[in-house]
């Protein structure tokens, strides 16, 4: 990508990081008096976005969609029209917890397509790359209480049911409780699972130049990451709980153990140094 | 000291019965006062409630307890002492205190573990402090059965269930939403179990009541006993998305509320969860409605069935408060023992010292005068070997006499040392 048009698309990716903030902010204290300012952010990033793409066609002379940055760029955007259209047209602001955090994502993967100098330190190195491992480690933990509890939920959800109380109906505690516990932990999780992912795209960035998003196990990465963001979508927008949520949650778990499983070399690679 | 508890209660006697040997409230101060100045009677306490009436007394050793409350009855009360015969259970010593505490514990209740026993216990406790009917050991006796019920009840679930269907209502909104606080009901239809239900949620947290029925005038009046807002019948269920707990009671012979019009509330309501409660017969909501997602309904059998549920799981909570019931009055008879060998304790002190005293005088008439050093060191030196002598009979006494089969051990040491009953 051109050096102009990487720059229009980070000023684009630091406006969508508003909309991303604001996601977090709905998710974990249940605020959503900033929604105004996010939107606004977030249409200003469009505009930038826009001039991005047009900057690129115009020195490329082509259609920028020849690589999978620029595609994704492309793809970000048109999500980004489209939701602020949705959004003018229904006012449908619960939409946003997906979408920004969407757009945001992708389109700071698509700024990572001219790679940039080495490591200017072997230590800074090192360090990113613990902070990614400690904030997957976390989000993991969270993901593992939200499992539980949404497992919990489905025990005495049953007990509910059924109208006749058994051991569980006595020692399990109430939906309420588990519901809270559910919201609180997966929207923690959500956090430190979205800043580990923009941890480890920089790091990988910088680590293997532009080769790094075709590698697969960054691809697993991503889609664990997206089964997550619709779980919170899901739980957010739609109110899901019980079995479904339960079941998503536990989906979300398995995956994101085969993200482990497959970044096993990350920690090995921090012991090694 | 002799200690013995004389009574009836629901399981002994029926309530004609109960009621002749009740002592109300405005005569039970002179009536302890009368007991406790009969011959011999130390202390006396009463509990009279409408389940049970217990006379608890301690008297001195000579005199006999059963034929005191005997007289005591046959002066207050005019009901012939054969029709009550039956029905009396007296209860001495060890096991007199067992019941006590059974009571306190509310395990004698007729509804186990109902927590009002130990209330009218602590009233009946007042009324006899006040009156100076209850002074000293007894004092300790009942301070001890509130600490053991405070005990059971703190460490077993004997009290954590509801026993009515008004409450089991209340507990099972507390399960399915936790807190209650800024909760939103709704009354449909008017009746006496969902006027107390509703009372009972909104004590418990609960915010804002909707009323609705048919005539909507009984609406209003109903609305304002609960400081809520009457909703006209034909729009009750475009309120329903804002309603967390739902009370039918409607006198409908028809289903007022269908499987596809809840579909419709809980998609409003985002999935957030609902509960119905369907106290009407016929029902008023269609039993479908609970293969919802996130809807729980319940009608009058199925709290019934909760109350049922619960009242088995406190009997199994009785067991274990059983338990701690026994081990509690093993202890007290334990302390009590340890009480009783003091004078024996006493008699092996007074009578080591006056041996020491007696040997000391001897030496003194034999080898003194001694300088007042020489005398202060020959006090010291015999006290110390008689404590010496005497701290291991003193140590075996207190550890024996808190054993059910110490009593032999006691009787030997006694007779070792000369020592008298």
């Amino acid at each position: 990508m051109a050096e102009m048009s990487v720059i229009w698309l980070r000023v684009a990716a630091a406006l969508y990081s508003l909309g991303l903030l604001h996601s977090i902010l709905m998710l974990v204290r249940r605020r959503e008096h900033l929604f105004g300012v996010a939107l606004g952010a977030f249409a200003l990033g469009a505009v930038f976005h826009f001039v991005s793409i047009v900057d690129e066609g115009i020195l490329s002379n082509r259609c920028p969609i020849a690589n999978t940055y620029e595609t994704l760029s492309m793809c970000s955007f048109l999500v980004a029209i489209l939701y602020l259209f949705v959004q003018w047209r229904y006012k449908m602001a619960s939409l946003s917890a997906f979408i920004f955090p969407l757009v945001f994502v992708m389109s700071l993967m698509a700024t990572l397509g001219n790679p940039v100098g080495a490591w200017s330190n072997p230590v800074v190195r090192n360090v990113w790359l613990t902070v990614h491992i400690v904030l997957v480690l976390l989000g993991i933990a969270a993901l593992v209480v939200t499992a539980v509890a949404s497992l919990l939920y489905l025990f005495q959800e049953r007990e509910l049911k059924a109208k006749k109380p058994r051991k569980f109906y006595y020692r399990l505690p109430a939906l309420g409780t588990l519901d809270d516990l559910i919201s609180r932990s997966m929207g923690v999780g959500f956090v430190l699972m979205t800043l580990a992912v923009i941890a480890a795209s920089t790091w990988a960035f910088i680590e293997h130049k532009t080769a790094w998003i075709s590698q697969p196990d960054i691809a697993i990465s991503f889609f664990t990451w997206g089964t997550y963001l619709v779980l919170v979508f899901l739980r957010t927008t739609a109110g899901w709980r019980g079995r479904k949520a339960a079941i998503m949650t536990v989906t979300v778990l398995g995956f994101s153990a085969i993200t482990w499983v497959a970044h096993s070399r990350l920690g090995a690679m921090l012991l090694h140094q | 000291m002799k200690l013995l508890l004389t009574g009836v209660s629901h399981k002994t006697a029926p309530v004609e019965v109960r009621e002749c040997l009740a002592f109300p409230e405005d005569s039970l101060a002179s009536a302890l006062k009368d007991l406790r100045t009969r011959a011999g009677v130390t202390e006396a306490v009463i509990l009279s409630t409408c389940n049970r009436v217990e006379i608890t007394i301690t008297t001195e050793d000579g005199v006999d307890p059963q034929s005191t409350v005997d007289a005591f009855l046959a002066d207050h009360k005019t009901i012939s002492s054969d029709s009550i015969a039956a029905h009396l259970y007296r209860y001495e010593g060890r096991e007199a205190i067992h019941h006590l505490f059974r009571v306190a514990a509310s395990l004698d209740s007729m509804v186990v573990g109902e927590p009002q026993i130990l209330g009218q216990l602590k009233a009946a406790y007042n009324t006899a402090k006040e009156t100076g009917a209850v002074c000293g050991w007894m004092d300790g006796l009942l301070t001890r059965a509130f600490n053991v019920a405070k005990r059971v009840r703190s460490e077993t679930g004997i009290g954590q269930m509801a026993v009515s269907v008004s409450y089991a209502a209340v507990e099972l909104a507390r399960k399915i939403f936790g807190s209650l606080n800024g909760r939103t009901i709704m009354i449909v239809g008017a009746g006496k179990m969902s006027e107390l239900a509703a009372r009972h949620l909104r004590r418990s947290g609960a915010t804002h009541v909707f009323v609705t029925n048919r005539t909507y005038e009984r609406a209003i009046e109903l609305a304002k006993l609960f400081q809520g807002t009457p909703v006209e019948y034909s729009r009750f269920q475009s309120t329903l998305p804002e309603v967390d707990i739902l009370i039918a009671s409607s006198g409908a012979t028809e289903y007022i509320l269908r499987k596809e019009e809840m579909q419709r509330v809980i998609a409003a309501r985002r999935n957030k969860p609902a509960f119905l409660i369907d106290i009407a017969v016929p029902r008023n909501i269609d039993p479908a409605i609970n293969d919802l997602d996130n809807v729980f309904l319940y009608d009058i059998d199925d709290l019934q069935e909760v109350v049922n549920a619960n009242l088995r799981e406190r009997m199994k909570e009785a067991d274990r408060a059983e338990e701690l019931v026994t081990e509690e009055v093993e202890r007290m008879m334990a302390r009590l023992k340890v009480v009783e060998i003091t004078p024996t304790i006493v008699g092996l002190q007074e009578q080591l010292e006056s041996i020491r005293a007696a040997e000391v005088e001897k030496v003194k008439r034999r080898y003194g005068p001694f300088t007042e050093q020489q005398q202060e060191a020959l006090e010291a030196a015999t006290r110390a070997i008689i404590n010496k002598v005497a701290h291991g009979p003193i140590s075996e006494l207190r550890v024996q006499a808190g054993k059910p089969d110490g009593a032999h051990a006691v009787a030997l040491i006694k007779k070792v040392f000369h020592l008298q009953d």
